[in-house]
């Protein structure tokens, strides 16, 4: 609204005195910030846990550690005992079994209707199909087949049982205890050397920089799998051998990460000035440079650990993983796999928990960059 | 606005509106801004972040973030309101007959194509020119804007090029489509001071040679000085004040042209540089009255309740605040100020 | 141009160089050496010690080891598996179908992670967005055997589409690759998820960029901006995470191979180590980088292609 000082609208001409008043003041200050100031980690961990997903991931992760811990001393068989009799049971569950859901049954197919009689008494269930072959009469036929090959009643294996009669339950989670020991142990020594190569390249420079970084160069041009390969054959197979062998390179990523923090903060005035009163190295690194590279090393090592997981399945593939009889997710898939089209759910069990581990630790990780990074914006 | 002025309007803002929608609440970056630009002059809008300066030349471009919305208002052109255009008409705007300088050279550059191909690219895919006769163009672009070497120049990368050599090709691409109206949006705060200078020459001098109209954007009114027929004074998305260079640089009458004079850095003044206290209002629920009342040591208690006019203080000097009405006190602007200003007078009127 | 490409061919060549000593001085070491070994049979002992000059000293077996296989292709031969046979042999008799699979997987999952990052892009945090986020996250996390397992269990068995295992004895090309079908998709899902991710990231970031916006103010099209700017843009930083992709596929298909009884030369690796013929380990393994750096250095000459930054700075 335009308006002539000397032609005023009414409205405006009339206002009263009293609004002409000066009221603003000499010292006007900055306004101060009405929200608390929150710190680092308090707003990380809101902000974390504003992702749902994120959240959903940490107690599927955090269920799967404590079953890990709990479950194969609850089942009450042994991870390693053979029971050759009773092999490749189906799983049974009490409770669910009467809903027809892991009840122990398994339809067997191809029987000559002559050998029915038989069968233990009560395990035949229903006769699913009759025919002829070759002039004998066959049967499918549906049975308990935990009172087939005559368990005692009362006995469950909620996952059935594996190719030697062992219980599915007590190895797939001993499998989980054994995969996330490797996993943890293989992400904190690449840290460890990570960190500490990385800030020696980072604080020193020059040339105690140069030939680190070259060295490390070189050793991240080595394929990663022929090198973990060739050194699984060194050590061979168990599982400090495959902490072992994962670690030959997996540190270079973080000493890299580190190395790029330390030339970013190291030149900053606060170091410069702490280094003019005589702080000595170690402080330097540990007190005022190393903190600052704290949030990208935890979101790597969160995403390293489903990277480790997956290494560990993917040597017991390639046979080079823990030693037998003891169980890992991998040596159970690797296994499992073997009878997929007989006995899919020897399958089923372990690559869901690892397809569940894994896409919890990705998703917490996402959510831990997220959180630890205001700046990342638009990842998935 | 005023009639005197026989030049005619090329292209006139009308109560222009635009929100933004964000996780906190409907922004309203421009509250009602009205200015007009006339053929073969510049007009200055000065302010800072967050002003709405840059949103309102972004609505004149029609490159609006897709959470903005012209709420109200006309963006006259050429007989079209170009807030009304589709994307498919605005392709005949923009480049042109409207070109836009950018303020950071570097990140306005596509970094992975030839600065060359980057000037030939509006002119074959939207003008259909031939290749032959784009790459002629484009090298007479080039020298024009005063790059040396053009013929190997034309085949280099952003990267090869330092930051007043990268602004040139910039306006070259912003000539390519021989608009008349020219838009810089602060296209000198991204330069070293030495090359500022030399940027702003070729703007003026490039206006002078193509009869351009000039919409200048910044926040750095010693720049405006050099450069600007009239300057428009924004803040909080309002225009405060607006006149000819000479009556908001001489006469300011608004307490945020003061306090924007008043901070500008100058060889002369000896003690310490002014500094305008207090933070720029929120513009989710923008303060009733005044936004800058808050920040005014000169605030009537009307500021608080009633949002200032624009007083007209001659045919085209205008300015928002209630300092201007009849019955409000005489204030004078700070002493600091009026010799600040009496030694700029001095000066201009030594120059010329 | 000139010194980027040989620079990245003597990195190439030292990594090789690397790779074969490591590979030498591991059997070498190794516990459970072939060299003092009761299980091999003596004959075959006695052609060893013949071929590896194993009374000279241990760097000249090394220099002999090195020459062989420079030289001579000589990687030794196969001691448990095919007693005899040259290694070389051997691998020359698997390379068809594993660079079938790895190669189509490739093919595969490039152009579909490409479409579906841009799809999930262009309608960001709508819903293809989200279906599109949801599966590249069960896509990156769940391994490639499991995969493996799921599509064999589901369409060989359950829907009968594809053959279980791969066809030997296929008369035609078409019909290897039906069996081979499955695998190729086992392998594809996760490298397409991750093309996806990043390009969707990367376009997001650059359909914000200046200098997109300076292409639409100089009058170009929407489209035409997106296409000329925008993507061309967003495919540098994908030819990044090509290299861990191309491992990773090379690395997926040892297993898959496995899981699909593809004779190939991951099925023949896995078989080597479990029986420990270490010979053909290592030409394997050996072939395996060198098939793996050829790819990474043909990634690496064509980012220069893309990205002046590179190959004129001659920095990476």
């Amino acid at each position: 609204m335009i308006v002539d000082r000397n032609n005023l609208p009414e409205d405006i001409r009339d206002l009263p005195e009293s609004c002409f008043e000066i009221v603003g003041s000499e010292d006007i200050s900055d306004e101060p910030f009405k929200t608390e100031a929150i710190g680092f980690f308090k707003d990380a961990i809101y902000r974390l846990r504003k992702n749902k997903l994120s959240v959903i991931a940490f107690w599927l992760i955090t269920a799967v550690i404590i079953s890990a811990i709990i479950v194969p001393h609850l089942t009450g068989y042994s991870p390693t005992a053979q029971n050759l009799a009773y092999r490749n049971l189906p799983p049974k569950i009490p409770g669910l079994e009467k809903l027809g859901i892991a009840d122990g049954t398994r339809i067997l197919t191809n029987r000559p209707k002559a050998s029915l009689s038989e069968f233990p008494e009560g395990s035949i269930i229903q006769i699913v199909r009759e025919y002829k072959a070759s002039n004998v009469d066959m049967v499918d036929v549906k049975v308990d087949y935990y009172k087939f090959v005559g368990v005692p009643e009362g006995e469950y294996h909620w996952m059935g049982t594996d190719y030697l009669g062992r219980d599915l339950c007590t190895r797939l989670f001993l499998g989980a205890r054994i995969s996330l020991l490797i996993a943890f142990f293989a992400v904190v020594a690449n840290i460890i050397i990570g960190v500490v190569y990385g800030a020696c390249a980072g604080y020193y420079g020059g040339r105690v920089d140069m030939i680190l970084t070259h060295f490390a160069e070189i050793l991240d041009g080595l394929p990663y799998l022929v090198v973990t390969i060739l050194f699984m054959l060194l050590f061979g197979s168990g599982m400090f051998s495959i902490v072992l062998a994962l670690t030959v390179t997996g540190w270079i990523g973080t000493a890299r990460l580190v190395r790029a923090q330390f030339y970013r903060f190291k030149g900053r005035e606060y170091v410069l000035a702490a280094r003019t009163l005589g702080v000595r190295d170690r402080a330097l690194i540990f007190r005022h440079i190393l903190p600052n590279a704290i949030g990208p090393v935890i979101t790597r090592a969160m995403i390293s650990i489903p990277g480790a997981i997956f290494s560990e399945s993917f040597l017991a593939y390639i046979g080079l993983g823990i030693k037998p009889p003891n169980p890992s997710i991998g040596v159970l898939l690797s296994d499992g796999q073997r009878v997929l089209l007989q006995y899919p759910y020897q399958t089923v069990f372990p690559a869901v928990l690892i397809s569940v581990l894994m896409v919890s630790f990705n998703l917490f990780a996402n959510g831990l960059r997220d959180a630890l990074d205001p700046t990342q914006r638009g990842e998935i | 606005m005023a009639e005197r002025d026989k030049r005619d309007v090329i292209l006139q803002v009308k109560d222009l509106n635009v929100s933004f929608r964000t996780y906190g609440g409907i922004v309203r970056a421009v509250r009602g801004v009205t200015f007009d630009l006339r053929r073969g002059e510049t007009v200055a809008i000065v302010g800072e972040s967050g002003s709405g300066k840059s949103v309102t030349i972004k609505a004149i471009m029609g490159i609006l973030p897709s959470n903005a919305t012209i709420e109200s208002g006309e963006i006259l052109y050429g007989g079209m309101d170009l807030t009304k255009l589709t994307e498919e008409e605005f392709h005949n705007i923009r480049g042109k007959r409207i070109g836009l300088i950018f303020q950071d050279p570097l990140s306005a550059l596509n970094p992975i194509m030839k600065v060359g191909n980057q000037i030939m690219e509006a002119l074959i895919l939207s003008q259909k020119m031939s290749k032959k006769a784009a790459r002629q163009r484009a090298l007479e672009l080039m020298e024009a804007v005063g790059i040396p070497d053009v013929e190997r120049r034309f085949n280099q990368y952003p990267f090869q090029f330092s930051g007043g050599m990268r602004q040139r090709i910039v306006i070259a691409i912003a000539l390519a489509g021989d608009p008349e109206i020219l838009i810089c949006d602060e296209p000198t705060t991204a330069l070293d001071v030495t090359v500022q200078a030399r940027i702003l020459e070729l703007i003026n001098k490039i206006k002078e040679e193509r009869h351009l109209s000039v919409i200048f954007i910044t926040h750095d009114l010693g720049v405006v000085a050099t450069m600007a027929d009239r300057v428009n004074v924004m803040y909080a998305g309002k225009i405060v004040e607006t006149g000819t260079s000479e009556e908001v640089f001489f006469e300011p009458a608004h307490p945020y042209t003061w306090a924007l004079l008043s901070s500008m850095p100058d060889l002369e003044t000896k003690e310490r540089l002014f500094s305008i206290p207090g933070t720029p209002p929120n513009m989710i629920s923008p303060p009733p009255g005044d936004a800058f009342s808050v920040r005014n040591r000169y605030a009537l208690r009307i500021d608080f309740e009633k949002e200032p006019p624009l007083f007209k203080i001659t045919d085209t000097h205008y300015a928002a605040t209630w300092l201007l009405h009849p019955k409000a006190p005489r204030v004078e602007m700070p002493e600091a100020l009026k010799t600040r200003i009496e030694r700029m007078r001095r000066r201009a009127v030594g120059n010329e | 141009m000139l010194k980027y490409t040989l620079r990245r061919w003597g990195a190439m060549m030292l990594t090789m160089f690397i790779i074969m000593s490591l590979s030498f001085w591991i059997i070498r070491l190794m516990p459970q050496s072939i060299f003092e070994n009761p299980e091999v049979a003596p004959e075959i002992q006695r052609l060893l010690e013949a071929e590896m000059h194993l009374d000279k000293p241990m760097w000249v077996q090394y220099y002999y080891f090195l020459r062989g296989i420079i030289t001579e292709r000589d990687f030794g031969r196969s001691v448990k598996l095919r007693p005899g046979m040259e290694v070389f042999k051997v691998i020359v008799s698997r390379i068809k179908p594993s660079m079938v699979l790895n190669f189509f997987s490739l093919i595969l999952a490039i152009p579909a992670g490409i479409i579906l990052g841009t799809i999930a892009a262009l309608q960001r945090n709508k819903w293809p967005d989200n279906l599109i986020s949801f599966l590249v996250v069960i896509f990156i996390s769940v391994p490639s055997f499991v995969f493996g397992a799921v599509l064999q269990y589901l369409f060989t068995f359950k829907f009968p589409i594809f053959p279980t295992l791969y066809n030997a004895s296929a008369s035609s090309f078409r019909e290897m690759f039906r069996s081979l079908t499955l695998p190729i998709i086992a392998l594809a899902l996760g490298p397409a998820a991750t093309i996806a991710r990043y390009l969707r990231g990367e376009l997001i970031e650059t359909l914000n960029s200046e200098f997109l916006l300076l292409a639409r103010t100089k009058g170009l099209t929407r489209t035409q901006a997106v296409v000329r700017h925008a993507f061309r843009n967003s495919l540098v930083p994908i030819a990044n995470t090509m290299i861990p992709m191309i491992t990773g596929i090379m690395g997926g298909s040892l297993v898959i191979e496995r899981i699909f009884a593809v004779p190939g030369m991951g099925g023949q690796l896995v078989e080597s180590i479990v029986v420990g013929d270490h010979f053909l380990t290592v030409a394997l393994l050996i072939w395996y980088s060198a098939i793996s750096l050829i790819t990474i250095f043909i990634v690496d000459i064509s980012y220069g292609l893309i990205d002046p930054r590179i190959r004129i700075g001659g920095e990476k």
